[in-house]
């Protein structure tokens, strides 16, 4: 017995030595014509037939035991590169990759290896190929990512010309938007007619809609996240766009060449000055700014300072005018502590306000609100071994939401008005294992914890009923001191996922998740508007929690030519938050009234077909699915479709590079009617007044969505030899002009020039649409 | 605060400057018809009236249907009932409506319960009269923009509204508008009210819908509103002018005071008018 313990003993011994004659291979990846680093390249060790892939760093680490090794790096659209790496000691070795060259002046797409969707584990992902985007046909020209992303698979939009989307049943404000891990609060420009995603400074942008990573938290359906470019380290570059309806100019460069590197880009749209031309004294108009300083310290630390700001002014004569925006800061370290442990440290803030005044004698006033925040964050990725690695981190946000408050002009009928500000901490500790234990499968399993107080200062009320939204009663208060605890949410929050490899070209994945949000944004239309307020939990308001489960299939097709995968999911959501029937969301001090907590149950099936390599590219996208709702006081307690309850949607988007002259796109978009309340009847009060009956929310449908678009880009041959290349991109919008529906709402009948027919008595309905055929040009140049 | 909302609506509608429209038909559901009232108390002799109706199909036209054989009382909080006849002068555009006999005269302060029955069902409201702050003032000033591009010739005169707003209690105002007698509405949906959360105590330089001419008689009547009665017509105002429920919530019945699942509302209001004839100063 003894000698079999010693037995062990040794063998431990042994396996000790063993261990201690591991080295760590680590780096960067990046793109040799500009210094870009390359996320989910393929490192791919031949003698150990096992690898990794670069992390969004472009960072990589293996870790191998003493040996001469053949390393494989490889990625779409890059020459693969081949090293022999003599690992008697860690070897840190930097890789840059050329492009393919090709015959045709064809894009290179993202960055993925061939089989990605096959053998990552992540499931319920899209990456929104932002090349692709601007080969797109876009409405008035201008390309913008979120019109892709809510033709992706289990996205819903509420019709065209919203920037809002809708994942897998969840409302508007249950996704995380970031750029540069900075959250944006509203991501529209002119009601949404676009995005403040300028693309030409945007890298690559992914949507999360299911088996979130542990990293990630504080919406309940999806995160979108956008990253911006670094920035040209190697040569001064640039490109400029000349649209309809905005005009954009982007620059790049090195700093210090190889070390340092900055863009800047700047967009403005310029409808007002339409409207000067055709002598209407109104300000219409939107800018986007985006700027980013980049620098590589050495092999060790890396640093980024990525600001954007943008904003919407509307101005109509000299009474009255509104504007909002948003501002992010980013700034973030990332450090290799040692051959194993890379560690990211952020610190990041983020901002959205708007305002409304009107400078008329009477009722002159300037009523603003914004929301504010700082976050810290510290993530931390630990590579054991390639079977092996651990995402860790902390997270930490403080919000103030300050919801409103109205300064009088000189003069004016109003009285300085201030609602109550409130402010948050939100804690988040988190850690994910991802651990590979066959060749076939690998799991990840994770979990995030997260702690929310509610804290002053704030003075806090006590209701008789806090659901009475005719007849608030405060029954008393309490103060709370700055920073003083009011309320405590703790919630942990389970991440799993697992991928089973059946043959080189499918896999089997499935994922479940926990989400908890605890800000939220109740929006009483469909879409939110720029005015609806943001609102942390608090003694009321309960956190929202989500529960997922999804199951997907994945091929690729002819020789990874075609990537097919199916996804079903089911998502259960607690304490969803909606405001009661009537309430009145505009500037009450008893809000907390007007919020209600329900149940909401989402299910549905998506399908996605996605050629990328090619002259042919593009994707067909279907999804089925079904959201329903049980909130208290809304529909007298009965359960009410979501507003964005869609049951069928197809999305074909194709673009096809005829030469190297022209490139033509097209899509077609199809979609269930969105639920609509209308009336059963009507009844007469007061001086003729006309108004509906209503008995059922949201039990009528638009009628179906359908629309065709086509684009074309001419780029010159005469671009040969130059140092700048133009380009034309021609927009077909609404090619066969199809009056798609927007809303749907009633009055008294009247003529086209709104005097009311007959005697007043009769009613009718009144579809609201949007575009009709629409053609748009934009002239671009990249230098 | 009406101003406010009334900005909040012109925002919404610049959101679909880019839209257009066209009448549809679109498949309503039904429902049983459901009784209406409208029922007024004031602080004014004549002042007070219900009237009683019934809810129709959305595509009906027409008059609605009126009730003509309720039994319609008030009691007041000091203990006195108020019967109410349908139409004593049988006019034919008073049918449907029941006045007071005898007729008599609100006081602020007191507590007005309305009790209506219509073929064996019963329906009740009760509300008390709030007080009413004085009109101080109504003046008359060109308007530019009016006098260049007049919507009817001569038409190009704005009227204002001065007050004080008394800032020791919570107020609630329905407005109405007159000119030589007749209702203004800016547009038919139209509802003027007003709270006093973010008021000054000066409500100076007003202006009041509609524009005037020479010798015009111009008419401001301004009517108390407990909180409910200012819920009821807010819920009013959205339901009217909403937009289907794209920006604006989805439409939902007003809040009413009455019992029993009728459509409408008791209301009870002291009521201060004053009025002008419109000159040229």
């Amino acid at each position: 017995m003894r000698k079999l313990m010693l037995m062990t003993w040794v063998l431990c011994l042994v396996g000790m030595a063993q261990a201690q004659e591991k080295f760590t291979l680590n780096g960067y990846v990046r793109d040799a014509s500009n210094g870009e680093e390359l996320i989910g390249v393929t490192v791919y060790v031949k003698e150990m037939q096992n690898g990794v892939i670069t992390n969004p760093y472009g960072f990589y680490s293996l870790t191998l035991p003493k040996g001469t090794y053949h390393v494989e790096f490889s990625f779409i659209g890059m020459e693969p590169l081949e090293k022999e790496v003599n690992l008697n000691s860690d070897v840190s070795m930097n890789i840059e990759l050329k492009e393919i060259a090709m015959d045709l002046n064809e894009v290179v797409v993202t960055g993925e290896r061939e089989d990605e969707q096959v053998v990552n584990i992540q499931m319920s992902k899209n990456e929104i190929d932002i090349a692709q985007v601007k080969k797109l046909p876009a409405l008035f020209g201008e390309p913008d990512i979120i019109k892709t992303v809510q033709m992706m698979p289990g996205v819903i939009s509420a019709g065209e010309g919203t920037s809002s989307f809708f994942v897998r049943g969840g409302s508007a404000d249950q996704n995380l938007i970031l750029i540069d891990e900075a959250p944006v609060y509203d991501p529209s420009h002119l009601f949404g007619l676009f995005s403040v995603f300028n693309a030409d400074v945007i890298k690559d942008s992914e949507l999360y809609k299911g088996g979130i990573p542990s990293r990630f938290g504080g919406r309940l359906s999806s995160i979108l996240e956008v990253r911006t470019k670094d920035g040209n380290n190697k040569e001064f570059g640039g490109e400029a766009g000349i649209g309809l309806l905005a005009s954009s100019l982007m620059l790049e460069g090195p700093i210090k060449k190889d070390e340092s590197s900055f863009i800047f880009s700047a967009r403005r749209s310029y409808v007002d000055l339409f409207l000067k031309a055709a002598n209407q004294d109104n300000i219409v108009y939107f800018y986007d700014i985006n700027a980013k300083a980049n620098w590589r310290a050495n092999n060790k630390n890396r640093f980024f300072l990525a600001v954007y700001t943008g904003r919407d002014n509307f101005k109509f004569g000299d009474d009255f005018g509104f504007d909002w925006g948003n501002k992010t800061a980013t700034f973030r370290w990332n450090h290799l502590f040692n051959d194993k442990l890379f560690s990211n440290t952020s610190l990041i803030a983020s901002r959205f306000d708007y305002g409304l005044g009107s400078t008329t004698d009477s009722d002159g006033f300037q009523w603003d609100s914004n929301i504010t925040e700082y976050t810290f964050k510290q993530d931390q990725s630990y590579f054991f071994n390639p079977n092996l690695s651990l995402d860790f981190g902390y997270h930490l946000t403080y919000r103030q939401f300050s919801p409103g408050i109205i300064e009088p002009e000189e003069g004016s009928i109003f009285k300085k008005t201030e609602l109550q500000k409130e402010y948050a901490l939100d804690h988040a500790l988190y850690a994910g294992l991802e651990h590979k234990v066959s060749d076939r499968l690998t799991f990840q399993y994770g979990a995030r914890l997260s702690v929310f107080q509610s804290i002053g200062e704030q003075m806090v009320y006590d209701y008789a009923d806090v659901r009475d939204n005719r007849n608030p009663e405060r029954t008393d208060s309490t103060f709370y001191d700055s920073f003083e605890n009011i309320k405590t949410y703790v919630n942990v929050e389970p991440r799993f996922a697992a991928r089973y490899i059946l043959n080189e070209s499918t896999s089997l994945k499935a994922s479940y998740n926990r989400m908890v949000q605890n800000t939220h944004l109740v929006s009483s239309g469909t879409v939110p508007l720029p005015f609806n307020t943001w609102a942390p939990s608090s003694l009321y308001l309960k956190p929202q929690k989500a529960d997922q489960f999804a199951i997907g299939y994945f091929k690729n097709l002819d020789n990874n030519n075609y990537e097919l995968s199916v996804e079903a999911y089911y998502k259960d959501i607690q304490n969803v938050t909606d405001f009661a029937d009537n309430a009145r969301v505009f500037f009450n001090q008893d809000l907390i009234t007007e919020y209600r907590q329900g149940t909401s149950e989402a299910y549905g099936a998506e399908f996605m077909l996605q050629k990328k390599k090619g002259a042919l590219t593009g994707f067909v996208s279907y999804t089925w699915s079904k959201a329903t709702r049980l909130v208290p006081d809304v529909n007298l307690n009965r359960e009410f479709y979501a507003n964005h309850d869609r049951r069928n949607n197809l999305n074909v988007v194709a673009t096809y590079e005829y030469s190297d002259k022209w490139t033509f796109g097209g899509s077609f978009t199809y979609g269930t009617g969105r639920p609509i309340t209308l009336p059963a009847g009507s009844y007469e009060y007061g001086d003729g007044y006309l108004p509906d009956i209503i008995t059922e929310r949201n039990g009528f449908r638009l009628r179906d969505f359908h629309r065709m678009d086509f684009s074309a880009t001419l780029t010159p041959r005469k671009n040969a030899g130059k140092k700048y290349e133009t380009s034309w991109t021609f927009s077909l919008y609404n090619a066969y002009s199809r009056k798609n529906p927007f809303s749907v709402y009633t009055r008294v009948q009247m003529d086209d020039d709104d005097n009311i027919v007959g005697d007043g008595t009769q009613k009718e309905a009144r579809l609201i649409y949007l575009f009709p055929i629409l053609p748009s040009v934009t002239y671009n140049i990249s230098f | 605060m009406k101003q406010l909302y009334k900005y909040i609506l012109t925002v919404c509608a610049v959101a679909l400057v880019f839209s257009c429209e066209e009448t549809i038909t679109i498949d309503t559901s039904t429902t049983d018809s459901r009784v209406v009232i409208e029922g007024l108390v004031t602080n004014v002799a004549s002042g007070s009236y219900v009237k009683l109706s019934r809810s129709r199909n959305f595509y009906d036209n027409g008059q609605t249907d009126r009730i003509t054989d309720a039994q319609v009382t008030v009691n007041t909080s000091t203990g006195e009932q108020i019967v109410f006849i349908h139409n004593p002068s049988g006019g034919t555009d008073s049918i449907g409506y029941y006045f007071p006999n005898p007729n008599f005269a609100g006081t602020v302060g007191i507590t007005y319960t309305l009790n209506v029955e219509v073929e064996g069902e019963t329906f009740t409201a009760a509300e008390e009269m709030q007080p009413v702050t004085t009109i101080d003032s109504l003046t008359s000033k060109i308007d530019e923009d009016e006098f260049d591009d007049p919507e009817e010739p001569g038409r190009h005169f704005a009227v204002f509204f001065f007050a004080k707003e008394p800032q020791d209690r919570a107020d609630y105002y329905l407005f109405k508008f007159y000119r030589n007698g007749e209702l203004l509405l800016d547009w038919p949906t139209d509802i003027y009210i007003a709270d006093d959360e973010a008021l000054g105590e000066t409500i100076d330089d007003v202006e009041i819908a509609g524009y005037f001419k020479e010798g015009d008689n111009a008419k401001v009547e301004m009517y108390s509103l407990t909180r409910n009665g200012f819920i009821f017509y807010s819920d009013l105002s959205t339901l009217l002018n909403n937009d289907g429920g794209m920006f604006s919530p989805p439409p939902a019945n007003p809040r009413t005071n009455l019992s029993n699942g009728a459509m409408g509302y008791f209301q009870v209001s002291a009521v201060d008018a004053l009025e002008i004839t419109v000159e040229d100063n």
